[in-house]
């Protein structure tokens, strides 16, 4: 289920006695995440960008079936999932390596919903919805690898960590997914972390802390880049 | 007084005259420059007494112009930020700098504890030790305070440091220590080669030694090249360099630490910055170019105040333009020692003498004695004259026995050079010995660590050079890294002649380790008494122990240690080196983790919420959870919690129960892995259904437990306690990979995804049907007990519906996806309004458990079987499970094991505490008839009293019994009945209703 659809609130007819319920959907950090500049003033040096709008679905292959479930992943996103540490992107999805033999599917919020890759996956992989389960923040600006240096023991120099790099890892003694994205348009590079929704606002004011002393530009988006 | 800088050179130096800056020492202002140190400025304004030793309190100066410095400590700063032993030679001056000498009372010039040297017959070797022996209890009443009081170094701050820390990883190629001549050689060849480099520099300034003792280099005055090199190496890619940074230690794996201190060099660290940052560097290679530290000799009156290395002074007077003396006198042993009257005479002050204690000094220096006017005399210091406005007269002893003395107000020492061991050392590399140079040098460093230059041993700036460039060379190549490194830098070598000298007999205390006091005589009395060995010797004396690590004294000790057993040096040989090389803050390993930020924080779906329900929270593990919602009026936690239970159990009401682990289980084999996993069986379980599982270890004890629910055929829903959630989910998979990989079976962590409630009570049904589709039957034969499906919410999503009941009442746990947390908790308010629905927190959770006998953490302790829980009929005789076989052990099956049973108080009105012991009724308590203890009580509002659950021998064979409750915690005594642990509903009507 898609993390930002939000329903719309229904009065049932036939039931004269029911109230009106809305289900609004609040990205965990959504409190804590206040737009605008941080930190040291002037020129921010790292910007913070979270993505609220995604579906996120972990493919794991059933076993001897790795194999198998590589050809409908072709087929649908027309690359092939990676196998090892990397991601890959296409036009709606980013294919993340989470361990041997699965994946994260990551697109646009209701391009690729767990309901929809059940179909294609059919018996060779075992899918699980991890849509609500992540909060996915994107990190870019001049002093992004300074301040990511603070949080991540991996070594993230360009020759090291190219785009399309990705990593199993963590954060402050956190669990997290980070990859490597396309550059931005102005050459600045683009790291990506996937971090479990209830350790979210804890990593969040790591980050600010972290990145305080650089000056931070920090927004969200509902759209992955 | 500020301004008066009366021992400050017109000219020179690396001070800039047009930045002055005020600053305090004890009180009264100074005027220092920008580019000082606070020892510089300290000099240059005539201040020679600066501290008081650690034992006998006798008045101290400057000894030295580096981070080896044992006398030199002050508390800098003030208040929250007075920091305690900080070296004056390496605390880089600012504007406002305040700082104050330690040890002393009431004052630096005037100190009472200065007594203590009259008792100095005493304060030997080992006195603590011969001293202090009995009796016993007075060591911490009355002995260990006052000699706190007494014997010391600075003050702690004692309030937090309002300051911020923080840690950071960096990687590189080649890691270079230090940026002399041998350091930026080695980092120019790895950084031409191509390779990444990080070259860590401690002082505030690059150059190393090139800054105080100058050189020609590649045809160019050094200051010359130093520019051109770091101009070069500022445009080399990948070439970082960090100055104010220490490495101070070596880990596994080519890791590094090394300490930065940002910000100390201002009053406050300025808004958003840190004081101080603590680096783990992952190199490949590793080039020591630490230098090496100029030695003392040792002899009587050695810490006067005015004694001071040679080559501090030549520092003092090249690099900061201040002079330590007016008129100076040098003691060496060696050619390089010399040099400090070369720079003394340039700068245009007297040479009194030169004492060397060689038996020749070359043509070149009698006649520069000759041309200055002083004289060059053949022998040894054997006293000093002064206190604490510093040396007077120095007295000689001649070599063939006549005296002389030598009248001058600063004394220049030098023994040698002693390369900096200690990185090359932390594996337990043990040094060498270098006759040569009578000194130790590396051996054994760690893998992919090479020494270069002085601290290799090898002293001459043409060989530092050479040295430093071929082995940063070395270490890119060794890197992968090939590019052309060119050409080396090329300088001459300077003279190196020495003859070794530790000791100068002589009347009087002569200081081998200043700042803990230590003396040659307590060496020699260690000895005498038997501590010979280099490791008792350091611990007998304390020799090497305080804040410098013995950094200029730990190779005099040996050296002394050798003469009197009659061994060489390399025999006596060397105590184990350990990091840290310098003192690294508490606060730079702690960082971020302080405070609320100690750990990381984990919070539930509703959160946010319940803290606008004014929740009060309880930290379990990482997560907050709401423990009650007091409202208004309510005069405790036990009101609240009260009223909680009340409404639940005659109304309805929900709970945030997301934090309990849920795990995904996937696949064709899901039910026979869950069948291995748990004493009771799964696979035999209809979709829709949900079961209560156990998990054992496999020593046969209760692991975890929880609600297992069969979605699908290949998918079921696992559900753990909150504190074993990550652990159960390491060991499923441990399962899964190691032990059972001929299953089909994946697993995945949800315990995120979904926000879960517990609504309970007999209006769940009510509330439910508000919320719920009307499609959907909720009545007991559409959705009996322990059902499990999914459902349509009104407004359009889906929700998983769990009848399942912790509270034995009528009960659902209800999953949403987890942003969608918040609108739930608020829906299930609005919803249940008109049932005055309660929201309750793990208190009443908790009450309830305990009214409905419930087994959870206290019991679930790790010490427990199935059957100890009452649950052993659960353990399926028809299949295998992990822990089946060693749950039958003998120990494990007894009939005397302590069970779970009900406890309450026979005196009804009476509080029970968890904690309390069993003793069967009229015996004395004792570890004899020790029969179990109480693991959980609560207020039952339900039975207005008192209950709790125990761990009771034969418990269940014994409802009824009178037994006594033993608390000598809390000094309590008191009987209780043993009974049923289920004290409400017990045939479950309830729930199932």
């Amino acid at each position: 289920m898609s993390n930002s659809a939000i329903p719309s609130s229904t009065i049932r007819m036939e039931d004269a006695s029911v109230a009106e319920f809305s289900w609004d959907i609040r990205s965990p950090i959504e409190r804590a995440l206040v737009v605008g500049p941080y930190g040291a003033l002037g020129e921010a040096g790292v910007s913070l960008t979270e993505i609220r709008n995604f579906d996120l679905v972990q493919v794991m292959a059933r076993r001897g079936k790795a194999a198998e479930m590589t050809k409908p992943a072709k087929a649908r996103f027309g690359v092939a999932a990676p196998e090892m540490p990397k991601a890959v992107s296409t036009a709606d999805a980013t294919l993340i390596w989470s361990g041997p033999d699965q994946f994260f599917v990551l697109s646009k919020g209701g391009k690729h919903t767990t309901e929809a890759l059940v179909q294609t996956f059919a018996s060779s992989a075992s899918l699980s919805d991890q849509s609500h389960a992540r909060v996915l923040i994107s990190i870019s600006g001049p002093k992004g690898r300074m301040m990511l240096a603070k949080l991540s023991s991996i070594d993230l120099h360009p020759d090291a960590f190219p785009a399309g790099a990705a990593a199993t890892t963590s954060m402050d003694h956190t669990s997290v997914t980070l990859w490597r994205g396309n550059d931005r348009p102005d050459g600045q590079a683009v790291f990506n972390v996937l971090v479990f929704a209830t350790f979210a606002e804890s990593l969040w004011h790591t980050m600010l802390d972290s990145a305080a002393e650089y000056g931070v530009e920090i927004g969200h988006s509902e759209d992955l880049a | 007084m500020a301004g008066a800088q009366t021992n400050r050179l017109d000219n020179g130096g690396l001070i800039d005259r047009s930045a002055p800056l005020n600053f305090r020492f004890d009180g009264k202002t100074f005027q220092g420059f920008q580019g000082d140190t606070l020892a510089s400025a300290l000099v240059a304004n005539g201040v020679k007494l600066v501290g008081r030793s650690f034992k006998y309190h006798r008045p101290r100066g400057i000894l030295t112009a580096g981070s080896e410095e044992p006398n030199a400590l002050v508390e800098l700063r003030t208040g929250a930020r007075r920091e305690a032993n900080t070296k004056a030679t390496t605390a880089e001056l600012y504007e406002g700098l305040e700082a104050a000498s330690q040890n002393r009372w009431p004052s630096l010039r005037h100190d009472v504890m200065s007594v203590n040297q009259l008792f100095a017959p005493i304060f030997v070797a080992g006195f603590y030790y011969k001293t202090f022996m009995w009796p016993a209890k007075f060591w911490e009443m009355i002995y260990e305070p006052a000699i706190r009081r007494a014997a010391g170094l600075g003050r702690a701050a004692i309030v937090a440091d309002p300051d911020h820390y923080d840690k950071a990883w960096a990687h590189c190629d080649v890691v270079i220590a230090g940026s002399g001549p041998a350091g930026l050689a080695a980092a120019l060849a790895a950084g031409r080669s191509g390779a990444r480099v990080i070259l860590c520099e401690e002082d505030f300034t690059l150059g190393g030694r090139l800054l105080s003792d100058g050189g020609t280099i590649d045809g160019l005055p050094a200051a010359e090249w130093l520019t051109r090199t770091l101009t070069e190496l500022a445009s080399t890619p990948d070439v970082r360099i960090m100055t104010r940074t220490t490495l101070f230690g070596v880990y596994d794996g080519g890791t590094y630490g090394a300490i930065e201190r940002v910000n100390d060099y201002l009053p406050t660290p300025p808004e958003h910055q840190v004081r101080q940052r603590l680096w783990r560097i992952v190199a490949q290679r590793c080039v020591v170019a630490a230098g090496a530290i100029e030695r003392p000799i040792v002899f009587a009156g050695n810490d006067t105040p005015g004694v001071m290395m040679a080559s501090a002074m030549r520092t003092y007077v090249t690099r900061y333009a201040a002079t330590p003396a007016k008129r100076i006198a040098l003691f060496t042993n060696n050619e390089d020692g010399w040099r400090t009257v070369e720079t003394a005479l340039a700068a245009g002050l007297q040479v009194a003498a030169v004492i060397d204690a060689r038996p020749d000094v070359s043509p070149a220096h009698r006649s520069l004695a000759s041309r200055n006017g002083f004289t060059v005399l053949h022998g040894s210091v054997s006293g000093v004259d002064g206190g604490k406005d510093g040396v007077r007269k120095i007295a000689v002893s001649l070599t063939g026995g006549a005296r002389a003395e030598v009248e001058a107000d600063g004394l220049a020492v030098s023994g040698g050079w002693n390369p900096a061991v200690g990185l090359t050392s932390y594996h337990r590399g043990r040094p060498k010995w270098r006759d040569d140079i009578s000194a130790f040098v590396p051996d054994g460093a760690p893998p992919g660590m090479a020494a270069a230059g002085a601290a290799n041993g090898d002293f001459g700036l043409g060989a530092c050079l050479s040295q430093g460039f071929a082995t940063g060379a070395a270490a890119a190549r060794d890197a992968g890294r090939n590019g052309n490194a060119g050409a080396a830098p090329i300088a001459d070598d300077e003279a190196f002649s020495l003859t070794p000298l530790w000791h100068v007999a002589g009347k009087g205390k002569a200081f081998v380790d200043q700042q803990h006091d230590v003396t040659a005589s307590d060496i020699e009395l260690a000895q005498r008494e038997g501590f010979e060995s280099v490791e008792h010797l350091k611990r007998y004396t304390t020799l090497g122990m305080a804040t410098d690590q013995g950094k200029t004294s730990n190779v005099a000790g040996l050296a002394i240690m050798a003469a009197v057993t009659g061994k060489s040096i390399p025999e006596t040989g060397t105590t184990i080196y350990r990091p840290p090389y310098v003192p690294v803050a508490i606060g730079a390993f702690a960082g971020h983790h302080r405070d609320e930020t100690f750990h990381a924080t984990r919070l539930t779906p509703s959160h946010h919420w319940a803290a606008e329900q004014g929740a009060i929270f309880v930290d379990t593990g990482l997560w907050k959870r709401a423990q009650w919602y007091p409202r208004a009026g309510e005069k405790d936690w036990l009101e609240s919690v009260t009223r909680e239970v009340k409404a639940v159990r005659s109304g309805v009401g929900f709970c945030d129960v997301s934090t309990l682990g849920k795990i995904d289980v996937h696949g064709p084999d899901a039910g026979a892995f869950l069948d291995r996993v748990y004493i009771n069986t799964f696979s035999s379980l209809a979709v829709g259904k949900a079961r209560y599982g156990l998990m054992l270890r496999e020593d046969g004890l209760v692991y975890d437990d929880g609600t297992t629910s069969r979605l699908a055929e290949d998918h079921y829903f696992l559900t753990t306690t909150t504190a074993k959630a990550g652990l159960v989910m390491q060991h499923l998979e441990f399962c899964r990979q190691v032990l059972f990989p001929e299953l089909d079976v994946q697993l995945t962590s949800v315990s995120d995804q979904w926000a879960q409630f517990s609504i309970a009570g007999p209006k769940t049904r009510d509330l439910l049907k508000e919320i719920v589709d009307p499609a959907e039957d909720l009545s007991n034969e559409g959705f009996p007990f322990m059902g499990a499906r999914e459902v349509a919410l009104r407004g359009g999503i889906k929700a998983r519906l769990f009848r399942i009941s912790f509270s034995g009442e009528m009960a659902f746990e209800i999953s949403v996806p987890a942003r969608y947390g918040g609108a739930m908790a608020r829906n299930l308010m609005q919803a249940g309004k008109p049932f005055g629905v309660t929201p309750y927190g793990t208190e009443a959770l908790g009450v309830m458990r305990v009214e409905k006998g419930h087994v959870a953490g206290p019991e679930l302790s790790g010490t427990t079987t199935a059957a100890d829980l009452g649950l052993g009929k659960m353990m399926s005789t028809k299949k295998d499970f992990i822990g089946r076989v060693m749950a039958g052990r003998e120990a494990l099956v007894a009939p005397d094991r302590q069970v779970v049973v009900g406890i309450k108080p026979v005196d009804k009105a009476r509080r029970l505490r968890s904690g309390a012991h069993i003793i069967p009724k009229g015996q004395t308590p004792g570890p004899d008839n020790d029969q179990g203890y109480v693991t959980s009580v609560c207020f039952s509002p339900t039975l207005d009293q008192w209950i709790g659950l125990g761990l009771v021998e034969r418990g269940r064979e014994r409802i009824g019994e009178i037994v006594h409750a033993h608390d000598p915690l809390r000094g309590e005594d008191y009987d209780v009945e043993l009974c049923n642990p289920v004290f409400y509903d017990p045939d479950g009507g309830r729930q199932r209703g």
